[in-house]
C-alpha cells in the first residue's frame, strides 16, 4: 500500500485556472475525501492523481518516487468510476478479470479460443479465475458472475466496479463521487460498505464527492476544495467543529450554519440584528458570527436574544425551528426538542440563548478568529 | 373511458347488458387509430407486392391485351438458364466484395479521422464526397479514367513504364524470386494495360472497386457516429485495468461497443449494393458477356427494355427474398447480440 504525496499541483485549461498549486499528503491506508462544490476540480485533481488527465505544474508521488511521467496503466492506481465504466459485453467475471488478464497474460494468450493452449497460460488463468473468486466473495458477488452488467441493479455494478478495482490489489483506491448515481437509500448503505471495505482492505482510499455527509461519515480526513484550492484538511470532527474558515463552515453541516452579521457597540458587545447580546470579543475584527443549529437555543427564561417562530421540520428525534429574527435578512435554523412543538405555535415569540463555546468568529475576509467569547454578567451589561 | 368501465363493473346489475356493447367499442378503437397507417402500408406496400407475386407467374408483357397463367416457368428459366446464372454469380461477387470492402475501409477511415486533432472536417468531406455526388455523373468521370487508349489511368502506367525508377519500383524487381516481367506492371508494359470496362475479367472487379468507393464515406460517417457513442469513461478504465496498446483498446472496447453501428451499417450496405444499377447502366450494360449482368441491372432489362413484365417481376420477388432475410438477421442480431442493456 501507498503514501501519496501532491505537491503544488497546478491545471488550468486556456485562460481559466481549475487548480491552483494543491498539496496534500495522504498516508498509508488513509481514506481521505475530497470534497467541495461541483466545478471547484476536485474530479480533475483525482484525474491527474489517476494519470487520465496532465498537469502543467507540481509533481506527484507513490511512496517517494515520482510518477508524473508515467501512464495511467502503469501507475498500479485502481478508479472506480461514477457511471462504474462496466464492459458491457463481459459477464461480471469478465469484467472484473480484465486487469488481471492484462497483468499475467501475454498478448497471444489472451487470444480468444487459441490462447488457453499457449504455454504456460493454463496456471495463470488458473490463478487468474482464483483471484476474481476471491474477490468476488469479498462483494458478495459470487451468484452473478455470469451476468451482464445490464442485468444487475445500481449497487451491483458499484460493487462489480469497486471488485474491478481491488481484485488487482493496487497501491492505491480513487473513487470518483461512485455514489452518485444511487438512490437515497442505497447509497446510505454503500456508505457503510465501502467504509468497512476500507477498513479491512487497510488500503489508500481517495475518495471524490460533493457530498458533504459521504465525506463526514466515511473519511479519516476531509480536503475540502474550492475554486482550485484546498482551503481545509483536516478530520471530520475538526472540519465541523474548527473550521478554518467561513467557506468551509458553510460547506460543511447540514442543515446549514448560520452566519449572523455582528457588530459591536461603544463597550465591546456584540450586537447581533439590533439586538446587543452580553458578550464581547477581544478582536475588534469580528464580522460575522457563525452559529450552528445546536449552538443556539430556545429557552424559557429571559435571554437577550428574541424572534418569532416562522416554521419548524420536525424529524422526530430532533426538530429544527426557523425563527425570524426583526432586522435579520435570512431566517436562524435552530435545534432544539420536538417537545417544543407542543408547547409553542407557529408565530410564537421565544428566548433564544448562544452557547459560547460552540459561537465562532470570522474577520471581514471570512477567516476564522480564534480567541474566546466572553460572557459578561448581567450587571456589566445594564 | 376508463371512470365507465370502473362504475359499470362494481355495480353488478348493471354488468350484463352493457358488457357486450364496451367490449365492441374496446376493441374497434385501436383499429381506428391504427387505421390511416395500416391503410397506407397496404397501398403502398402490400398491394404492389402481392401484384408483382401475382404477375411473376404470368407471361404480361406492358400494352399486351391478355396474358397467360403460366405458373412457375419464370422462376424455372431463372434457376435453369446461364444467363440467369451468372447474374446471380455476378451479384454475389459484387456484394460479397462491396460489402467487406466498404465496410473495413469504411471502418478504418472514421477511426483515423476521429484520432485527428485538426483537419477532420476536411477529410469528412473529401471522404462523403463520392455520397453526395451523383453516381452517374461520376460514372462518366470513370468511364473517362478507366478509357483503355486515352483513360488517366492507363497513361499514368505508361508513363511510369518509361521511367527507369518507377517501373523498376512497380514491376517488383526489387523483390527476390520474383520475376519482374511476370507482374502485373511488368506485363503491362510490354503487351499494353487492360481494357478495364471492356474485358471480362477487369469489369466486375473494376465495378466493385467503384462501388466501394462510392460507400465508403457513407459508411465512414455512420461509423463515426457510432464511435462518438462510446463512453469516454470506458476508455479511461481500459486505461486503468492495463489496456495499454490501441489493438487491445480496440478489441477491448470500441468493436464491442460498435455493435449496434456494425449490424445497422452491413444491413444498409448490403442491401444497397444489391440495388447497385446506375454505375452498371452507365459504364458496361450488364456486359462484357454478361460478366456484370447484376440483379438490378436483369430487373431493368427484362422489365423496361425487353418489357417481359412477368419475368422482371419474379427477379423481383427473388430480390425482395433477398432483402427480407437480410432484414430478418438484422432483427435477430440487434435484439441477440449487440445491445447489452
Amino acid at each position: 500500500m501507498a503514501k501519496l504525496s501532491i505537491s503544488n499541483i497546478e491545471k488550468s485549461y486556456g485562460n481559466s485556472s481549475i487548480l491552483k498549486g494543491i498539496d496534500l499528503d495522504i498516508e498509508d491506508g488513509e481514506f481521505i475525501a475530497l470534497v467541495g462544490p461541483s466545478g471547484c476540480g476536485k474530479s480533475t485533481l483525482l484525474r491527474i492523481i489517476a494519470g487520465l488527465e496532465t498537469h502543467d505544474g507540481g509533481s506527484i508521488s507513490i511512496n517517494g518516487e515520482l510518477i508524473d511521467g508515467l501512464r495511467a496503466s502503469q501507475r498500479n492506481l485502481a478508479m472506480v468510476f461514477q457511471s462504474y465504466a462496466l464492459y458491457p459485453h463481459l459477464s461480471v467475471f469478465e469484467n472484473i478479470a480484465v486487469p488481471l488478464q492484462m497483468r499475467f497474460l501475454n498478448g497471444w494468450q489472451r487470444l480468444p479460443f487459441i490462447g488457453p493452449f499457449l504455454p504456460g497460460a493454463r496456471k495463470n488463468i488458473d490463478n487468474i479465475k482464483e483471484m476474481v473468486r476471491n474477490a468476488a466473495e469479498t462483494l458478495d458477488l459470487l451468484h452473478l458472475l455470469d451476468r451482464k452488467p445490464g442485468q444487475l441493479s445500481g449497487g451491483q455494478r458499484q460493487r462489480v466496479a469497486v471488485g474491478r478495482a481491488l481484485v488487482r490489489e493496487p497501491q492505491a483506491f480513487l473513487l470518483d463521487e461512485p455514489l452518485s448515481n444511487l438512490d437515497a437509500k442505497l447509497r446510505v448503505h454503500m456508505r457503510t460498505e465501502i467504509t468497512e471495505l476500507h477498513r479491512r482492505l487497510e488500503a489508500t482510499f481517495v475518495y471524490v464527492t460533493h457530498d458533504q455527509a459521504e465525506a463526514m461519515t466515511m473519511a479519516d480526513r476531509i480536503a475540502i476544495m474550492m475554486d482550485g484550492e484546498l482551503l481545509q484538511v483536516a478530520p471530520p470532527y475538526e472540519v465541523y467543529h474548527n473550521p478554518t474558515n467561513i467557506q468551509v463552515a458553510e460547506f460543511i453541516g447540514s442543515p446549514k450554519i448560520n452566519i449572523l452579521n455582528v457588530g459591536q457597540d461603544n463597550v465591546g458587545n456584540l450586537i447581533i440584528a439590533r439586538q446587543i447580546v452580553p458578550f464581547t470579543y477581544p478582536h475588534a475584527t469580528i464580522s460575522k458570527l457563525g452559529v450552528r443549529p445546536e449552538a443556539i437555543s430556545i429557552v424559557s427564561r429571559p435571554s437577550h436574544l428574541h424572534g418569532k417562530i416562522a416554521h419548524w421540520e420536525n424529524f422526530g428525534a430532533e426538530a429544527f425551528f426557523h425563527i425570524v429574527l426583526e432586522g435579520l435578512k435570512n431566517r436562524l435554523i435552530v435545534r432544539g426538542a420536538p417537545t417544543l412543538i407542543q408547547t409553542h405555535k407557529i408565530g410564537d415569540e421565544v428566548n433564544l440563548e448562544l452557547d459560547l463555546e460552540q459561537v465562532m468568529g470570522f474577520n471581514a475576509d471570512g477567516a476564522r478568529l480564534n480567541d474566546r467569547f466572553i460572557a459578561k454578567t448581567r450587571r456589566e451589561v445594564a | 373511458m376508463s371512470v365507465a368501465i370502473a362504475t359499470h363493473s362494481t355495480n353488478p346489475a348493471l354488468l350484463p347488458a352493457n358488457n357486450k356493447k364496451q367490449r365492441s367499442i374496446i376493441s374497434t378503437t385501436p383499429w381506428l387509430f391504427a387505421g390511416p397507417a395500416v391503410m397506407l402500408m397496404v397501398i403502398i406496400l402490400i398491394v404492389p407486392i402481392l401484384l408483382a407475386l401475382y404477375l411473376s407467374f404470368t407471361n404480361y408483357s406492358l400494352g399486351a391485351a391478355d396474358f397467360e397463367w403460366i405458373g412457375m416457368e419464370n422462376y424455372e428459366r431463372i434457376f435453369s438458364r446461364s444467363n440467369y446464372a451468372k447474374m446471380f454469380t455476378s451479384t454475389f461477387i459484387y456484394v460479397g466484395v462491396v460489402v467487406p470492402g466498404s465496410i473495413i475501409l469504411g471502418l478504418l477511415a472514421a477511426l483515423g479521422i476521429n484520432s485527428l486533432t485538426i483537419g477532420r472536417g476536411f477529410y469528412q468531406t473529401i471522404y462523403f464526397l463520392p455520397v453526395m455526388a451523383t453516381l452517374v455523373a461520376m460514372a462518366l468521370v470513370w468511364e473517362l479514367a478507366l478509357h483503355p487508349s486515352i483513360g488517366i489511368i492507363n497513361r499514368s502506367f505508361e508513363i511510369a513504364c518509361e521511367i527507369p525508377i518507377l517501373s523498376g519500383f512497380l514491376t517488383l524487381e526489387w523483390v527476390p524470386f520474383i520475376d519482374s516481367s511476370a507482374t502485373f506492371f511488368g506485363r503491362g508494359c510490354v503487351e499494353g494495360f487492360p481494357n478495364w470496362l471492356g474485358d471480362r475479367d477487369t469489369a466486375l472487379p473494376v465495378l466493385c472497386f467503384i462501388g466501394i468507393w462510392q460507400a465508403v464515406g457513407f459508411n465512414m460517417v455512420l461509423y463515426m457516429a457510432g464511435l462518438t457513442s462510446v463512453p469516454r469513461s470506458l476508455y479511461q478504465a481500459a486505461e486503468m485495468d492495463g489496456v495499454v496498446s490501441p489493438w487491445s483498446r480496440f478489441w477491448l472496447v470500441t468493436w464491442p461497443m460498435l455493435g449496434p453501428t456494425n449490424v445497422f451499417v452491413i444491413t444498409i450496405t448490403a442491401i444497397r449494393s444489391f440495388q447497385s444499377f446506375d454505375t452498371i447502366e452507365a459504364l458496361t450494360r450488364g456486359g462484357p458477356s454478361k460478366s456484370t449482368y447484376v440483379m438490378m441491372y436483369a430487373l431493368y432489362e427484362k422489365g423496361i427494355k425487353q418489357n417481359l413484365i412477368g419475368m422482371a417481376a419474379a427477379i423481383t420477388i427473388i430480390f425482395l427474398i433477398f432483402v427480407f432475410l437480410l432484414t430478418t438477421a438484422q432483427r435477430y442480431f440487434v435484439e441477440r447480440k449487440v445491445h447489452y442493456s
